[in-house]
């Protein structure tokens, strides 16, 4: 066996395990979790059990492919990368470097991100670089930046059996971060108590001291009448009229009426009494969130209104973020607003700081977010480790606004829908066969390390960045532990950190100087109008067997069988409405696209809604999002849409 | 010397003793992983060995007789079907392993011969000799192997057990397996004395006194046989399971495995075996869709039936469970053996309600 530990990259908890290579040939022979790790403690989820067999496969890109004609051909390692860099430079001496885009992923390690942002905004000189998070949940980054001050979970994972309420909101955390879903019933045997607020009935029932399950898109009417209880029931902390935008937030509320709430929200006023009381009687309270509520119409509102629940309660915030990386990828800044450690590229000292540190000038103008540069925004794209085909919205436009680019190249381990696209495709490593450094959902950086040798001529996205800066005459680190170096002395989130530190324990979480919260007031928005034509709302969640676009995790035998085909699901009062059995073939419609699937009824499931699974391998319910964003952060809105459903003839 | 013999290794022969046995075999010990963590491990050198170890959350019985991952053959396709039987079973002695695990080595070795014998499983037993280490304190607060009579110490099943006195082992000789490392070594052992077997006796009695987890397994036996256990009680139990299967795969005697083929590079395939788990969907699931076992709570009532009920104690010679605690350390919620034999045991005399009804989900 290894005697190496490494970082679980199958979901934000960040377990720590041992890994054991076959002795021979592809595979693994065994695996088990670290005892001494704080998250992982003895234990694994499904994913972490079975998954890493899914990465090491025959099928797994071997050489690097370059299209030639309508084909993708095998090609050295020279030829993809010259063939990138030369494409690069022409584009950007005939259009400008505003003419390249970049999309990281929120899977690779935090020396990779820096290092592509380093390559994008100081080598090839682009605005234009933004991250997968972009399609997930960067709604939360400027909604926590203004107002509990850092764009992160306040607490570990390790730290949640002691809270005493929890506000669980939008998130089936129970099927998708076992280990957070594991703590919330640890919490619950202690005495804490949950609130629990989803259209659907998740697995948080049995938790659940209180469920709510508000019409989906009515999110903002019920916080803000939350926030309106505890206010004029003076339920906060005492410190709490002294914090910032005290006042504003309490103006911002005058127009809260609780009547509306049964009309808007389909919940009773009492139940955001009761919720208010458990949440200000039961200390310290945890205020957490999901894909529900960050992917809305007005998702960063939304978010400063719950953060301003947890600093009215003198509580935490925990956004509950899925990808491994997904904090540390934003920490390092790949971002299209920020550099390395949020600091904003609107400012000029951030621009000089980093002018100095990469020896370049930055390009000050306002990049595109991944949405806009999947939209065909750029004509060139890079993207590392990101199946966009399937993870942005509207895929069928996607798609085709991917192949109208002049040029794509994509790093991936498999030969994805968004590879199968590209004229240059670098075959990537796995976490199992790279060094680096994981970031966890409890800012915990953590070292990840190599315990199998790289699949075929694959190579680590560090390799690739490397290679392709080199092309451009510019030398950038290609060993991990002189990033992270660089990192450290940059990045002052991040200055503690060394590989010498992580050989002696489990890494540590990140500090953030001492930031001063500050409450945000939350104006009334506007509900989304109603679409008669679309009689239903998409109701979208994660399940415990599959991550992302399935890429990894439709491939690892146990789990597919565990969960072989998704399915749509309806109450079963619609399903005999419209006169639809379960099992019969139906297909889900907006006003973008539509997909097909088979019909389950569930009482878990409100009426007048349509439940889909997400990120499913292959067809994925974002076929049903249009591009239509959060005004603020850009994330698209999957929730809520309205959908019709039929039968398929 | 016989089998039977209780003899005394000296702490100062420990290291010469297994440098001589590392000889014919590899050896397998506790050893120190990254950040105090102890697993079992091929060791390069006896010194390497963490005696003071406590115990192992990966069974070592198990994963070195019957991995998580096993190659069983390969073959390639075309015209002739030529198929290789992966041979590669090294000698070894596991070293430092507790009874519990012992006696669940023995429960598995019983399964894989009868009534046809695994050939994968019994090349790998018929290479392995077990020096069992006797647990002078339960190690941890979850052991419970008092119940289940399977430790702290053994009265059989090991080939060589060793209880630590202090300055020396007693080395005890419990097969003709185990006299037959003990016999060449002969000069690093010594005849142990009443006071030897007495210091033995005063460990044992402590130990005993020391659990802090019970398991009435009796009470629970008989109302899992006679299906006496409300459905409800399991769908209860179900509703919290994240389906890892932890509790299967490092139960030391869980012996349920799937097989499938994975393509290799060079386009031959491997039939490769790996654990399964009776608490996935997908392990009853039939081609039809329907599925025998549909709800969490099917499954866990499935997991104890296989641990608790009659039938099986009659087949296997002993109820499923040695009490290792391995299922209350590696479970993400709380159903291990003794909290669900606990629950079983209240639900027969003050039925509690659920505390909501399980919801349904596509299995
Ligand atoms: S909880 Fe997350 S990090 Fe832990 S094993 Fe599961 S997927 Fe991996
Ligand atoms: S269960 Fe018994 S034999 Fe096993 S480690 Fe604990 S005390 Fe030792
Ligand atoms: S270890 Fe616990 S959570 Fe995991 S499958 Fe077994 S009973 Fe369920």
């Amino acid at each position: 066996m290894n005697d190496k530990p490494t970082t679980c990259g199958f979901c934000s908890c960040g377990c720590a395990l041992y890994v054991e290579p076959r002795k021979s040939g592809l595979g693994i022979s065994g695996l088990c979790p670290s005892t001494t790790h704080p998250v992982s403690t003895g234990r694994l989820c499904i994913k972490g059990w079975n998954a890493t067999t899914s990465l090491i496969r025959v099928d797994r890109l071997q050489t690097p492919l370059v299209r030639k004609g309508n084909e993708l051909q095998p090609a050295s390692w020279e030829e993809a990368l010259s063939v990138t860099a030369d494409v690069l430079k022409r584009v950007i001496s005939t259009s400008g470097s505003e003419a390249v885009g970049v999309i990281g992923s929120a899977k690779t390690t935090n020396e990779e991100c820096y290092s592509l942002v380093k390559f994008a905004r100081a080598v090839l000189r682009t605005p234009n670089i933004d991250g997968a998070c972009r399609f997930y949940d960067a709604s939360l980054i400027p909604a926590l930046i203004d107002t509990i001050g850092i764009p992160a979970s306040q607490i570990g994972v390790e730290q949640l059996a002691e809270a005493g309420s929890m506000l669980i909101a939008g998130a089936n955390v129970m099927e998708q971060l076992a280990h957070i879903g594991s703590r919330i019933q640890d919490a619950v045997e202690n005495g804490c108590k949950v609130v629990a607020v989803d259209p659907r009935k998740s697995r948080l029932a049995p938790q659940a001291g209180l469920f709510l399950h508000p019409k989906p898109g009515s999110d903002l009417t019920w916080v803000r009448a939350l926030l309106k209880t505890i206010l004029d029931r003076k339920l906060y902390v005492d410190a709490a009229p002294q914090m910032p935008g005290f006042e504003e937030l309490r103006a911002s509320l005058d127009d809260v009426v609780i009547g509306v709430l049964p009309q808007v929200c389909g919940i009773e006023p009492e139940a955001v009494v009761e919720a208010a009381t458990i949440l200000a009687e039961n200390e310290p309270c945890v205020v957490m969130f999901g894909l529900g509520v960050l992917q809305q119409q007005d998702s960063t509102i939304l978010v400063k209104a719950l953060a301003n629940v947890a600093l009215l309660l003198g509580g935490y915030v925990m956004p509950l973020r899925g990808q491994n990386n997904a904090q540390g990828a934003c920490d390092m800044g790949v971002l299209k607003d920020y550099l390395p450690g949020y600091e904003p590229i609107s400012s000029v000292e951030t621009r000089a700081k980093w002018e100095s540190a990469w020896q370049c000038a930055i390009n000050p103008q306002a990049g595109l977010s991944a949405i806009e540069m999947v939209q065909g925004g750029v004509k060139a794209l890079l993207v590392f480790g990101e199946n966009v085909a399937l993870s942005a919205p509207n895929t069928e436009q996607t798609i085709s606004a991917l192949e109208k680019l002049d040029f794509l190249a994509v790093s991936d381990l498999y030969l994805t829908e968004t590879a199968q696209l590209a004229d240059v495709v670098f075959p990537a490593c796995s976490f199992l066969e790279k060094d680096g450094t994981f970031t966890n959902i409890g800012r915990r950086v953590q070292r990840v390390r190599r315990v199998i040798d790289p699949i075929g001529e694959s190579k680590s996205d560090l390799e690739v960045i490397v290679g392709l800066a080199s092309a451009f005459g510019k030398e950038m680190a290609t060993d991990p532990s002189a990033v992270m170096k660089e990192i450290a002395a940059t990045v002052p989130l991040y200055a503690n950190f060394s590989y010498e530190q992580f050989e002696t324990g489990w890494g540590e979480p990140w500090r953030a100087s001492t930031p001063t919260p500050r409450l945000a007031p939350i104006h009334a928005t506007d509900l989304p109008p109603e679409e008669p034509d679309y009689p239903y709302q998409l109701l979208a969640s994660r399940i415990n067997f599959h991550t992302q676009t399935g890429t990894m995790s439709a491939r690892c035998g146990i789990l597919t069988r565990e969960y072989p085909e998704s399915v749509v699901e309806i109450n079963p009062s619609d399903a005999e409405k419209l006169k639809l059995r379960p099992g019969r073939v139906v297909r889900v419609s907006s006003k973008t696209g539509s997909l097909t699937r088979r019909l389950a009824v569930s009482d878990a499931v409100p009426q007048g809604c349509v439940h889909v699974p997400h990120y499913f391998g292959g067809d994925s319910a974002n076929m049903l999002a249009g591009y239509e964003c959060d005004s603020i952060s850009g994330v698209p809105v999957y929730k809520g849409l309205p959908v019709k459903i039929e039968a398929v003839s | 010397m016989n089998v039977g013999d209780k003899l005394i290794l000296k702490k100062n022969n420990v290291s010469d003793f297994f440098y001589s046995l590392q000889e014919q075999m590899q050896l397998i010990a506790p050893k120190q992983r990254f950040a105090g963590d102890v697993v079992f491990d091929l060791v390069n050198s006896p010194d390497e060995i963490v005696w003071e170890y406590g115990h192992d959350i990966y069974p070592p019985g198990k994963r070195y007789l019957f991995p998580h991952y096993e190659d069983m053959f390969s073959y390639r396709q075309g015209e002739q079907i030529a198929i290789d039987v992966a041979a590669d079973v090294p000698r070894q002695a596991i070293v430092g392993i507790r009874s519990c695990d012992v006696t669940a080595v023995r429960f598995q070795e019983r399964f894989f011969s009868s009534p046809i014998v695994d050939p994968f499983y019994k090349t790998r037993s018929d290479n392995t000799v077990l020096f069992s280490l006797v647990c002078n304190e339960p190690p941890k607060k979850d052991c419970f192997c008092i119940c289940c009579d399977a430790g702290p110490y053994l009265e059989s099943g090991f080939d060589v057990q060793l209880t630590d006195l202090g300055d020396r082992f007693l080395y005890e000789i419990g097969s003709e397996k185990g006299l037959d490392v003990s016999e060449p070594r002969e000069k690093y052992l010594e005849a142990s004395t009443e006071q030897d077997i007495a210091e033995r006796k005063r460990i044992e009695l402590h130990a005993d006194s020391l659990f802090q987890t019970a398991s009435y397994i009796a009470k629970a036996i008989i109302y899992i046989t006679s299906d006496e256990v409300p459905d409800e009680v399991w769908e209860e139990l179900g509703s919290t399971c994240f389906r890892c299967a932890a509790c299967t795969n490092l139960c030391p005697i869980c012996t349920c495995y799937t097989v499938d083929d994975r393509p290799e590079p060079d386009g031959s395939f491997t039939r490769c075996r790996s654990w399964d788990s009776c608490q996935y969907a997908g392990f009853t699931r039939e081609a039809s869709g329907h599925n025998p076992r549909p709800t969490f709570g099917s499954r866990v009532k499935r997991r104890f039936y296989h641990k608790a009920s009659f039938q099986y104690i009659m087949r296997d010679g002993r109820h499923g469970c040695v009490g290792c605690g391995r299922c209350v350390s590696s479970c993400l919620t709380k159903l291990d053996l003794p909290s669900v034999v606990k629950r079983i045991r209240r639900a027969m005399h003050d039925y509690i309600e659920p505390i909501s009804k399980p919801t349904a989900f596509l299995e």
